[in-house]
């Protein structure tokens, strides 16, 4: 439990770093933040239920990507601002890191069991974000 | 509004302007062809051709009784995100298309974003934050976070540096992460207690293109195939850039305190 409570904490400080990297304004940092937090907190909900890596990530990029577009449309600004720290938690930047520590070291085994799980995290948070983008272009073009 | 066929060609300039500032800050494709044919429309053109890649933006505009006018812009900036001026440019097309501004105070309004950057600072502060969150995000201890933070820094410092000399992304992702990666590796094997892995994928997370990737699949996944798969393709080419910088260093790492897995 101490340990779901330091990672979120962790994904809100590391996304509001990535929101003053992109030049956020003062007034959105909050809003941003706090989509890193919520997604992750989906990420591990999924996990617990489901496992796998994959569903979690799916579920998870959905949910940063709808979160994204109501925070857009509340607060008057592009989605793309709150879209980028949400997902900056789902980049798969710790299996990218061991897949060159194993090829590095020679045990291609493991290189490639985790360079397959990059991809499958790459991949799922790219099904997330077209199942949500379908879906909006689905309900704008009917209007 | 009417517009002289002379001012016509300065509307275009100020445009390609607009457009060009957008993809630096880091708008989506979508975005940059939206916001350019609202602004033509708004201007009174009766019909607005917009064509934009990551490297080129064409506009013509064609306005009632007047021979269509067309000027294109070669786009060689890469530029970071950039959401300060994304927004300003977001309320100043807004404003735009609901009262069209004078030609004169557009052309003034455009120079003044053109000069406004972030501030410096509030990026350094940024990437302490990144660097430690993330390395206490996959695992780390306080100790490692704090370690990230530091060497999140003195990445920030590094890019900014290299920034000015104008190198291009590969060149300038390879050189950071190697410098990165060995000074990280190198700390944690003299201070016990840090965990090298840790620290390192805090900091590999403030340079993987995780944005340009991520616009990359939104351009394609809304009909910009051109743009995604440039996009695409960049992003995967600084990608193999950082991997490679990282490798390296790990395996000098590895020569000179002949460390096992740090698994």
């Amino acid at each position: 439990m101490i340990s779901v409570i330091a990672q979120l904490l962790a994904a809100f400080v590391g996304a509001l770093g990535f929101a003053l990297i992109f030049g956020m304004r003062r007034r959105y940092l909050f809003a941003a933040s706090m989509g890193a937090l919520l997604g992750w907190g989906v990420y591990l909900l999924v996990e617990w239920l489901l496992g796998s890596t994959f569903l979690p990530s799916l579920a998870a990029a959905a949910f940063a990507l709808t979160y994204s577009e109501i925070m857009a449309k509340a607060l008057k600004t592009p989605a793309t601002l709150f879209v980028i720290p949400a997902i900056i938690p789902l980049v798969p930047g710790g299996s990218l890191f061991y897949t060159m520590s194993f090829a590095v070291h020679g045990d291609l085994e493991n290189a490639r069991l985790y360079g397959t799980k990059t991809g499958e995290c790459a991949l799922a948070i790219a099904a997330g974000i077209s199942i949500v983008l379908a879906f909006r272009e689905l309900r704008t073009k009917r209007q | 509004m009417e517009l002289t066929h002379y001012d016509q060609y300065v509307l275009l300039d100020c445009m390609l302007e607009m457009g060009e500032l957008l993809l630096d800050c880091g708008a989506e494709i979508t975005r940059v062809e939206d916001t350019l044919s609202r602004m033509g429309k708004a201007y009174g053109a009766n019909r607005v051709d917009v064509f934009v890649i990551p490297s080129l933006v064409s506009i013509t505009l064609n306005f009632p009784e007047t021979t269509p006018v067309t000027e294109t812009k070669r786009i060689t900036s890469t530029g970071s995100t950039d959401f300060y001026r994304m927004e300003k440019l977001n309320a100043l097309s807004r404003e735009c298309s609901r009262e069209p501004l004078p030609l004169d105070e557009l052309r003034a309004r455009l120079d003044h974003v053109a000069a406004g950057h972030k501030p410096f600072a509030v990026v350094f502060w940024g990437s302490v934050l990144g660097g430690g969150g993330f390395a206490v995000f996959f695992g780390g201890s306080l100790w490692d976070g704090l370690a990230g933070a530091v060497f999140g820094a003195g990445i920030c410092l590094l890019q900014y540096a290299l920034g000015r000399t104008q190198l291009n992304v590969v060149a300038s992702n390879l050189i950071v992460s190697l410098l990165a990666g060995l000074a990280i590796g190198i700390t944690a094997n003299l201070i016990p207690g840090l965990q090298m892995d840790k620290i390192m994928i805090g900091d590999i997370m403030l340079m993987i293109p995780g944005l340009a990737m991520t616009n990359a699949l939104r351009n394609m996944l809304v009909g910009n195939t051109i743009s995604g798969t440039m996009r695409l393709a960049e992003s995967l080419i600084w990608a193999a850039a950082l991997a490679g910088g990282f490798m390296v260093a790990l395996a000098v790492v590895d020569r000179i305190f002949g460390g096992g897995l740090p698994v």
